[in-house]
């Protein structure tokens, strides 16, 4: 089980430089090429951008997430504005809950996104379920 | 490949309406592909003796991989994905090489005022078990451009 004293911690990551070739490399792994007068990144591409936070949550090794039984249960977005090549996008993710139900272990981990300016570019709110092996 | 659509009108949009339906076939090509592009190399999505000692099928596809599916099948319909404004959903099942995934959804309701649209959407997979559900994606669109021309 995870130490319930964890929640509440939070990480934050560097700015993400917003590149043609990241969204592009993106739109290719998923299938979606559709191109427009401008490149916008698909709004499922805030995954990519705020990829670090998730990582920093399953490899801290102090919360130490049994990650190996760890999937992804649900998630949910809000997006303020598109993403473009040259944002530059910081996301701070925190861990808000640790729940049990029956044999599994509900982790809730909420993040925001923000622009150069600091202003929202998207939120988000993933909840990993555990499963006891 | 590229497409290139005009944008949804939204005095054309009806509540009750249906969305074409997007049709995957998912490969462990695909899997790699998008675990590169994400920077997700969890190797439950990438090796195959790790999933299965982890207690799962074998090596499954991202969830996230099966939310891109969903969010192309509404930006597609919607024409440009700078109207999408929410998107949510429950990864109801696993997704493996070799499956493929139906995403496919319907407006739950339009509000004039706003100018949001609220869709409902689901994936199943070739068995029609649902791999995602409780999908909800919400669109805002810009103001209406005004009828008469300047003379």
């Amino acid at each position: 089980m995870t130490d319930p004293r964890w929640v509440g911690r939070s990480y934050e990551t560097a700015p993400y430089e917003v590149t043609e070739q990241s969204i592009r490399d993106y739109m290719a792994a998923v299938g979606d090429t559709r191109d427009g007068a401008e490149l916008i990144a698909p709004p499922t591409y805030a995954m990519v951008y705020g990829f670090d936070a998730y990582w920093q949550l399953w490899t801290d090794q102090e919360v130490a997430l049994d990650v190996a039984h760890l999937v992804h249960g649900e998630q949910q977005f809000r997006f303020h504005r598109p993403v473009k090549p040259g944002d530059r996008i910081r996301t701070t993710g925190r861990l808000t809950a640790i729940n049990t139900r029956g044999d599994m272990e509900l982790v809730t981990f909420e993040l925001t996104a923000r622009d150069d300016e600091d202003r929202p570019v998207s939120d988000g709110q993933a909840l990993f379920i555990i499963r006891t092996p | 490949m590229k497409t290139v659509t005009a944008a949804q009108d939204f005095e054309n949009v009806q509540s009750g309406q249906s969305l074409p339906s997007l049709i995957k076939h998912v490969t462990v090509e695909q899997i790699r592909q998008y675990a590169d592009a994400s920077g997700d190399r969890n190797p439950i999505h990438l090796d195959e003796a790790f999933a299965r000692s982890a207690g799962l099928p074998g090596a499954i596809a991202h969830g996230m991989l099966t939310m891109a599916f969903a969010n192309q099948m509404v930006t597609d319909w919607l024409g440009d994905r700078s109207l999408l404004k929410r998107m949510q959903g429950r990864f109801a099942g696993m997704v493996l090489p070799g499956d493929d995934v139906t995403c496919s959804g319907t407006v739950a309701s339009k509000d004039a005022q706003t100018r949001r649209v609220v869709i409902n959407f689901v994936a199943v997979n070739q068995r029609g078990e649902k791999v995602l559900n409780k999908g909800v994606a919400e669109a805002e669109f810009p103001p209406q451009r005004s009828e008469t021309h300047a003379a």
